[in-house]
């Protein structure tokens, strides 16, 4: 860790067929974009528990990505529909457990769309940065 | 498994540079070693090769490895490499998994080596901690479906075809175009060996049509696919040609008459083609097709749906009778309403959108007027049909609402008589519009075409009520009795003598009665009854006539035109003025007192309310005053016993216009309450003569009763061949015969320019339904009604090889393209060469058809072009314009050519000699792409200005033609085909394989392949290659039978669920089944997308393989690590 500035400690949840495959397409294109988003391979956003969220935040992330394909193009037909009904619920419980709802972000992007992918990173990144680490796990400070 | 089993072996590669030259393997891999669990941890070069492959399955066994991570590229790509090596070593497939530090690390953190390695870490800790839960998994295997489908019928597609036919599978080929071949089919020869194009792929394509293995499906489309592997279901949409395949023979007489014509596609613009039409004489299969986009938006908007574009298609051909015949089959009115309708069609025009509307209703005229001059009007009389004679029809009021409706009962076989009360039929067209608008005999001739058809019209007869009518034997009725009386203002003196309503006053000039018209007259109102008013008073000696109306300019509802021949007729319009006040002067009008008006808000109509002005009143000195301010219905209108609406007018049905008498139907300005236009009228006619004919059968009023009128989605407009071009002005009457005559003013076009405006029409909907096909197929084969079909496959494997197009330089314009006229591209140079083209075989230029002395061709127009995004070659560019240099020189020796390029690039066997034989030809080449290009104005030649970069010298060169070397790009549906089939695209839009060295005929989704140009640029012999390629790819899938499925299922643990019905309701494939103890997961329906595992809340179903508690850990490790330091 670099000394002095905070460095945002990022899970993303993936898709296998959709956000997986633009994180990808954003690598073949070798676009650049911070190192702090760590990915969790998943088949279909709609394999996303809310309880796995939840858990990220208490135990120490600083923000939580959940991405996948666009409402329509789901490998699996309706699971990004789920994916969708959960994220809103989760923005709302954000509020319930003293987060800023920033640090929980919902990005679609397709298979070809690694710009969006290396986007959607860089501004979570820089949004995180800006509000701070994550106030349960240091020490209370809330922005 | 308890920790001290486990015994992880981490590998973490190098990838050459490619994971290296970012992170530094050896510490991640030391760091590795650190982690409880991990026996072994190592960093290898290539870890996919032969070497890094044998390292693994070496150490698994010195090692009894029982968990292996492999850290390096996505699993995306080699996941299965690394499996199957793991199982070869005989540890189960499913306890091995892969980190992905190139992709997701290496490529992308370029800029911070510290932070990429210590993600890099933190990376392989969490797939560590998700290693010590897996669990060793079996495969279950699926049958493959035996069939394949290959989307796309150029070379590419039809080589897989054939293979995959020749294999035994059936095979469905889907083609959008209604002929199989795709590009190749279009071009004239194909290089090196400069073969006929046609000639070589003609048999291959004949072949396809006749394999019997091989369901051709041309002119057709994917609408959606479902499925996975061996087991994919398509809609595909079989678009209608408007003629049964079965019987076309190809003969081409349909096309021979059709009389739309449009831009060639398959001539790239150089040539036309027919609605009806063939894409060239040898397409498979050998069919005609009518291009039909939709209903013509002018159709739509005519109220009487009058087919615009068929009787403008047949008057470009000078076929007038049969013009006038499409028009009359809705209404007998052609030269009446071509001279008093408000056409709403030209306000829908779409000509309107980029110059002028199409004067469609002067056209019509001409055709009447046309008809009128060379022999007057013929109708055969129409016998009725003997059944529908038995229930005769009775139209009460002989205006044009009432005619309408009895014209078209009349052509439908039924006996009508029209009882009109005056002494001649016509209604206002007769009683209230002048006849310098609208001739007597005009009207006279065509209410005469119902006379001849045999229509019954006794006028001078009145009728009082339904009953009496009944009485004489009537079935059906039409009541179509108008708004005869007058709204008046009600203000001080209007019952003076000399104030007249404008009805009363155009009805008594137009019976020839004496009116005694002052020297000032004013006219109260702003529409057309109020201009009719003015111009007729002028005409009757009037020397000062005012039309004083309470809103402006824009509210007026008159005819604009009719507005402006006002003005120019010397009468002065007073805006945002009313009366308030009528003084008299010995019991005679002597002036009008009014005041000024403002507009306010809007009003119920929409339009702003005029407000008056305090304290602006003027006057004005009269000596008539006639009332325009609108109609209104009289009590006997509505005969006697048909109920009226709470204004007065006749109540109807909106949709059937029945009245509150069963078997009488109302319509018109007696409906309305007035200020109906004809058009409208005759629109309920016709609405009054469908629902009399179906009561008459007694069949349901409603239902099906709707036109089939399908609007447009998308009017294609040809930009490139668009030339600017406005309406004619109407020629009309000298100033000095409209002061005294009633001279009809408008002239009419003469034939030249009805002609030349016919050609402004853009044949929006191409195929125009005028029906001369019909009449022309002795087969009859043409069939205007066929609809889409969507045709369902299951098969197992899907082969896309949809091809390409060539850029367009038409945005950019560049290089002259579009704007010069002999600046043309490659692909329409290949037409002009081609015998079968356009100027069979001569490479005529197109400004003045002669065959060109110098040519020049540019290379690389829109390839390897950083400004539009395209910097890529095009691969063919070289090669091709070489083949045409050398065409050129075969042809005509003398010809001067000059290719302007960048590069040559002659690759492989076969183009080189291409170069060098160019050259010994005489074909110059010049190292430097043109600046700039310009052209002669007089003889249309350009200038090429250009440098050679090898010499320095700076040229300025005269060519007859420049051709254009243009790009190769993806097809404009490109995009949303990959959304469909869930395809990637790669960075230029063309649809990307798995990897474009050692995949290139695989996607990413198991079971389609990709084949040809769809992939991005390539020539013949490469997209052969391709289609043969995938169909090896679909045959080696297929023939096994068998395909192993993931085992990624859900799984249910009973003794936890308690049936809430969460996870079953929400599955999309219905996998989930029974209750209680019997409740499972059926696995060959479970996709595992896991889903029903996200939403459980008792944790009783999981997903395989991607359990909750193997995901947990993932996740702990990822919050809690930073490069490997706890936080």
């Amino acid at each position: 860790m670099k000394e002095g500035k905070f460095e945002p400690n990022i899970v993303a949840f993936t898709c296998n067929w959709c956000s997986y495959g633009s994180a990808d397409l954003a690598g073949i294109s070798r676009l650049q974009y911070p190192p702090n988003a760590k990915v969790i391979r998943l088949m279909c956003s709609g394999r996303i528990d809310p309880v796995m969220v939840i858990e990220s935040f208490k135990n120490g992330a600083d923000g939580v990505m959940v991405t996948g394909c666009h409402i329509g193009d789901c490998h699996y037909s309706t699971g990004n529909h789920r994916t969708q009904v959960r994220f809103d619920a989760l923005q709302k419980a954000m509020k319930v457990m003293g987060l800023n709802p920033e640090r929980l972000r919902l990005l679609w992007a397709s298979a070809s769309e690694g710009q969006q992918w290396a986007e959607g990173i860089t501004e979570m990144t820089e949004k995180i940065r800006e509000i701070g680490p994550n106030p349960i796990t240091a020490g209370g400070i809330t922005k | 498994m308890t920790e001290s089993d486990l015994r992880i072996g981490v590998f973490v590669c190098h990838c050459g540079l490619n994971i290296a030259g970012t992170v530094d393997c050896e510490s991640v891999a030391e760091y590795a070693g650190t982690l409880p669990g991990v026996a072994h941890s190592d960093h290898l070069l290539f870890t996919c090769s032969d070497d890094g492959q044998a390292n693994i399955k070496q150490k698994i066994k010195e090692l009894n490895l029982n968990r292996v991570i492999v850290a390096s590229c996505t699993p995306r790509t080699h996941e299965p490499v690394f499996r199957a090596c793991v199982e070869e070593a005989g540890l189960n497939r499913y306890l091995y998994d892969q980190v992905n530090l190139r992709e997701h690390v290496s490529w992308v953190h370029m800029d911070d080596h510290e932070l990429a390695t210590e993600k890099a870490k933190t990376l392989v800790r969490m797939a560590v901690e998700r290693a010590k839960y897996l669990e060793p998994l079996e495969r279950k295997a699926v049958d493959v479906i035996q069939k394949a489908a290959v989307i796309g019928a150029g070379v590419a597609g039809i080589s897989a075809a054939l293979d995959l036919a020749d294999a035994g599978f059936e095979t469905t080929l889907i083609e959008s175009r209604p002929t199989i071949g795709g590009q190749m089919a279009l071009l004239d020869k194909v290089f090196p060996q400069n073969d006929c194009a046609i000639c070589i792929l003609g048999p291959i394509m004949s072949k396809v049509g006749q394999h019997p293995n091989i369901n051709l499906m041309t002119y057709s489309e994917l609408d959606n696919v479902e499925g996975y592997v061996g087991n994919f279901h398509l809609n595909v949409r079989k678009k209608s040609r408007y003629i049964d395949t079965e019987k076309c023979n190809g003969c081409g007489d349909c096309a021979t008459v059709c009389p739309v014509s449009v831009t060639n596609e398959y001539e790239f613009g150089m040539g036309e083609r027919r609605a009806a039409y063939r894409p060239f004489p040898q397409a498979v299969p050998n069919k005609y097709t009518i291009d039909k986009r939709g209903t013509s938006p002018c159709r739509i908007a005519c109220p009487a749906h009058v087919n615009v574009q068929a009787f403008l298609a047949l008057l470009k051909e000078k076929k007038y009778d049969e013009a006038l015949e499409i028009y009359r089959k809705n209404s007998p009115f052609a030269g009446t309403l071509g001279r008093i309708c408000t056409n709403p069609c030209q306000a829908d025009c779409e000509r309107g959108k980029y110059d002028q509307a199409v004067s469609i209703r002067n056209l019509h005229r001409f055709l009447a007027d046309y008809e009128r001059d060379n022999g007057g009007i013929k109708i055969d009389p129409i016998v009725p049909d003997k059944k529908k004679a038995k229930k005769p029809v009775a139209i009460v009021g002989g205006g044009p609402s009432g005619l309408a409706c009895a014209y078209d009962l009349a052509r439908d076989g039924y006996s009508v008589t029209v009882f009109e009360a005056r002494k001649e039929a016509g209604g206002l067209l007769r009683w209230g519009i002048p006849a310098y608008r609208l001739p007597r005999d005009v009207l006279r001739d065509e209410i005469g075409i119902l006379k001849q058809m045999g229509v019954t019209i006794k006028t001078g007869t009145k009728v009082e009520s339904i009953a009496e009518l009944k009485a004489q034997g009537f079935k059906a009725f039409y009541v179509a009795t108008g708004a005869s009386s007058s709204r008046m203002m009600n203000i001080k003196g209007e019952n003076t003598k000399g104030v007249l309503s404008a009805i009363e006053f155009l009805d008594k000039v137009n019976s020839g009665k004496t009116v005694n018209i002052g020297k000032k007259v004013a006219v109260i109102g702003g529409g057309n009854a109020a201009i009719d008013a003015a111009r007729t008073a002028k005409r009757l000696g009037a020397k000062k006539v005012t039309i004083v109306y309470r809103r402006s300019r824009e509210e007026m509802p008159a005819i604009p035109s009719e507005i402006d021949e006002a003005e120019h007729e010397g009468i002065q319009i007073e805006f945002l003025a009313t009366p308030i006040e009528i003084d008299t002067k010995e019991k005679l009008v002597s002036s009008m007192k009014c005041i000024r008006m403002r507009l306010g808000a809007p009003d119920e109509s929409g339009r702003r309310r005029p407000v008056p002005i305090p304290d602006s009143e003027f006057k004005i000195s009269v000596d008539n005053i006639i009332m325009a301010i609108g109609q209104g219905v009289t009590p006997e209108a509505l005969l006697t016993k048909l109920e009226p609406t709470q204004w007065g007018s006749l109540e109807v049905d909106p949709v059937t216009l029945q009245t509150n008498m069963k078997g009488v139907f109302g319509g018109g300005d007696v409906v309305l309450g007035g200020g109906g236009t004809a058009i409208e009228a005759v629109a309920a006619g016709k609405e009054a003569a469908k629902s009399i004919d179906r009561f008459l059968r007694g069949v349901d009023l409603i239902e099906g009763r709707e036109d089939f009128l399908i609007p447009i989605e998308k009017i294609d407009v040809d930009e490139e061949a668009f030339k600017t071009r406005y309406a004619p002005e109407m020629p009309t009457l000298s100033m000095s015969k409209r002061k005294t005559t009633f001279e009809e003013v408008e002239l009419g076009f003469k034939e030249a320019v009805a002609i030349a405006e016919a050609e402004r029409c853009l044949s929006c909907g191409i195929c125009c339904e005028c029906e001369k096909c019909v009449e022309a197929c002795k087969l009859d084969a043409v069939n205007h009604k066929l609809q889409d079909e969507i045709v369902e496959l299951d098969v197992g494997t899907i082969i896309v090889a949809t091809g390409f197009q060539t850029y367009d330089p038409l945005e950019t314009r560049e290089f002259g393209y579009g704007t010069f006229e002999n600046v043309i591209t490659n692909a329409q140079l290949e037409r002009l060469t081609n015998a079968a083209g356009p100027t069979q075989g001569k490479p005529k230029r197109p400004s003045d058809h002669e065959i060109p002395k110098r040519v020049a061709f540019v290379q690389c127009v829109g390839s390897r072009d950083r400004r539009i995004g395209q910097d890529y070659c095009c691969y063919i560019g070289c090669a091709n314009s070489l083949k045409q240099a050398i065409q050129l020189k075969e042809k005509f020796p003398d010809i001067e050519v000059t290719i302007y390029t960048m590069d040559v690039r002659t690759h492989g066997l076969g183009y080189e000699g291409l170069y060098r034989r160019a050259r010994s030809m005489g074909v110059l080449i010049v190292k430097g792409r043109p600046s700039e290009i310009e052209e002669i104005p007089d003889t249309k030649s350009l200038i090429v200005y250009a440098e050679d970069l090898y010499t320095g010298e700076r040229l300025e060169t005269t060519s007859d033609l420049v051709v254009l070397a243009t790009a190769l790009i993806p097809n404009d549906d490109t995009p949303e085909l990959a959304r469909k089939m869930k395809l990637s695209t790669g960075e230029y839009g063309f649809l990307m394989e798995a990897h474009p060295k050692l995949r290139p005929v695989d996607s990413f989704q198991d079971g389609v392949f990709l084949a040809g140009a769809t992939l991005g640029p390539m020539d013949i012999p490469k997209a052969v290659a391709y289609g043969k390629g995938a169909a090896a790819g679909a045959q080696a899938l297929m023939a096994p039978g068998k395909f192993y499925v993931e085992p990624i299922y859900a799984e249910i643990n009973t003794d936890l669920c308690f049936d809430c019905d969460l996870c079953s309701d929400m599955c999309p494939y219905g996998a989930i089944t029974g209750k209680g103890e019997d409740r499972r997961v059926m696995f060959e329906l479970c996709q595992g997308c896991g889903t029903c595992a996200g939403a459980c809340p008792h944790n009783a179903i999981d997903m395989r393989h991607y359990r909750r508690q193997q995901i947990m850990p993932q996740i702990m490790a990822a919050v809690r690590m930073q490069g490997g330091v706890v936080l």
